[in-house]
């Protein structure tokens, strides 16, 4: 029953070859997964103000920051947004502060010519901009959770079968970036010598992936036809304040009042 | 032949794997058994350097594997060719376009000769009783064919070590009876099985060894087959049967 050569021990012995690209397409895979994943319903203050209120606030500093061109309220806005940053956790801190610097600092270094030509006052203005947005973004992006800033949009007059699609996708972002990690391990593991064309077992698995989504997708239409879906989708919002909230309305407010004085 | 000593595994905080020391002789035939979520599955994925420890040591034929090991990309391929997986989930292990790419997936990397690596696929065809499928492509097949192809794939590299996670996991009793004396003869032809599992109907006189977790993930039993099979209230105890 057993063939021959499977009872022996093979005498193989593998080529060298320097080949990090199954290491490399998971560790960008599980990078993403685990951003969509992390844990955001931590102790900490921050994470527990109302999310379609940090939602509100953040598209509202973010659209007053564009429009502004004092310098005193951008800063002032700088300082409101790093004080949030302090009130983060700390590995998100770190994370949320290199990715926040990096695009501004390149737009500083391309805006040196500008600068050269005296116009510093502007060049510094965008910098600024660039940077507090950014940073008011990444920290929304770090301390609600997708669902729940899906789950808000619904007070900015976004339909519910928008919002509904927006987290499917999240959805299922996850669970096929699991499904192509796992056939990445299994490439990996079966990578026992040279392979002669690198990219033909990625596009092997991404024809996989493509297979897989379109089923997952047929037995998602196939379940929701089964519960009486008929295209219409409603979603409630939860919109009760705490003490937090409150204090959290002042600041924005005298924010916004800032703006309005300084413009 | 794996030695396992004071191995421990924690994920986002959550302990998969406490305290865990192993030593498996080549030739075994081990079960891993234990409740849902008690680290079968972390513990297969352990030894095939999927995750690494936390803590401890894992020794394969004398050598440490770790991550700095691992860096030689020449030892990591050999480690891989000895020590084969077969995943729970089967669509996670298939990517080519043919059953017959795929079971020649490792061969063809092994660069063979290409009159042996027919050979072997072949074999493993026959073996797996799977040689009408050569030319389907196998996200077409249904799970148990998939599972077979899956244990072909593997099969064809000659691995001494197979690790399978649930095997018997969605395939139908002629597939599990013809899996268990599969594993048998492999075991028989000097093999060793490393195989979590929940499946006890169909598993009699594969294993001689049993390994249990318990839901605190630690290792709570580690005995010969017959008697922790025959201790029914330890299994009850335990939440396995």
């Amino acid at each position: 029953m057993i063939p021959e050569w499977l009872i022996e021990k093979d005498n193989y012995v593998p080529k060298e070859e320097k080949n990090l690209y199954i290491e490399k397409s998971i560790f960008s895979l599980i990078k993403i997964v685990s951003i969509i994943r992390q844990n955001k319903s931590k102790d900490k203050l921050v994470y527990s103000i109302n999310p379609t209120l940090k939602l509100i606030t953040t598209i509202l500093n973010i659209v007053f920051i564009s429009i502004s061109r004092n310098f005193i309220y951008l800063s002032i806005l700088d300082i409101y947004a790093l004080g949030n940053l302090l009130l983060m956790e700390k590995t998100s801190r770190k994370r949320i502060l290199i990715k926040s610097l990096v695009f501004p600092f390149i737009t500083l270094i391309a805006l040196i010519p500008s600068m050269f030509y005296g116009n510093i006052y502007n060049s510094l203005v965008l910098f600024q901009k660039i940077m507090t947005t950014i940073l008011l973004m990444n920290l929304l992006s770090h301390n609600t959770k997708w669902s729940e800033i899906s789950k808000s949009l619904k007070l900015i007059f976004i339909p519910d079968i928008f919002i509904w699609i927006m987290d499917i996708t999240i959805k299922y972002i996850v669970l096929l970036g699991e499904h192509s990690i796992n056939l990445l391990y299994a490439l990996k593991l079966r990578s026992v010598g040279i392979t002669s064309n690198k990219y033909n077992s990625l596009t092997g698995i991404m024809g996989n992936m493509f297979i897989k989504s379109y089923k997952m997708s047929e037995e998602m239409y196939h379940a929701m036809e089964c519960r009486c879906f008929v295209g219409e989708y409603t979603k409630k919002v939860d919109f009760t304040l705490k003490k937090y909230d409150y204090i959290y309305i002042i600041i924005n407010i005298l924010l916004i009042s800032l703006f309005i004085y300084s413009n | 032949m794996i030695k396992l000593e004071n191995i421990s595994f924690t994920y986002k905080n959550k302990l998969a794997l406490d305290n865990v020391n192993v030593h498996i002789k080549e030739g075994e035939s081990v079960a891993i058994i234990g409740p849902n979520g008690s680290g079968k599955s972390t513990f297969l994925k352990l030894l095939n350097t999927i995750i690494f420890p936390n803590q401890g040591k894992y020794i394969f034929n004398k050598t440490e594997i770790n991550e700095n090991r691992l860096k030689d990309n020449k030892y990591l391929k050999l480690f891989h060719k000895r020590l084969g997986f077969v995943f729970q989930n089967s669509d996670a292990q298939l990517f080519c376009s043919t059953v017959f790419e795929e079971v020649a997936f490792g061969l063809m990397q092994m660069e063979l000769p290409e009159a042996e690596v027919n050979e072997r696929v072949q074999d493993c065809l026959n073996l797996l009783n799977i040689d009408k499928l050569k030319e389907e492509h196998p996200y077409n097949l249904s799970g148990g064919e998939k599972k077979r192809v899956a244990i072909a794939s593997v099969l064809a590299m000659n691995p001494e070590v197979i690790t399978l996670d649930e095997p018997m996991n969605g395939i139908d009793p002629k597939g599990k009876r013809f899996l268990r004396d599969l594993l048998i003869a492999l075991n028989k032809s000097g093999k060793t099985i490393i195989c979590a599992t929940h499946d006890f109907e169909y598993i009699e006189g594969i294993f001689n060894r049993v390994i249990v977790f318990s839901e605190e993930h630690k290792i709570i039993r580690d005995d010969k087959y017959e008697n922790v099979i025959k201790d029914e209230d330890f299994l009850r105890e335990y939440n396995i049967i």
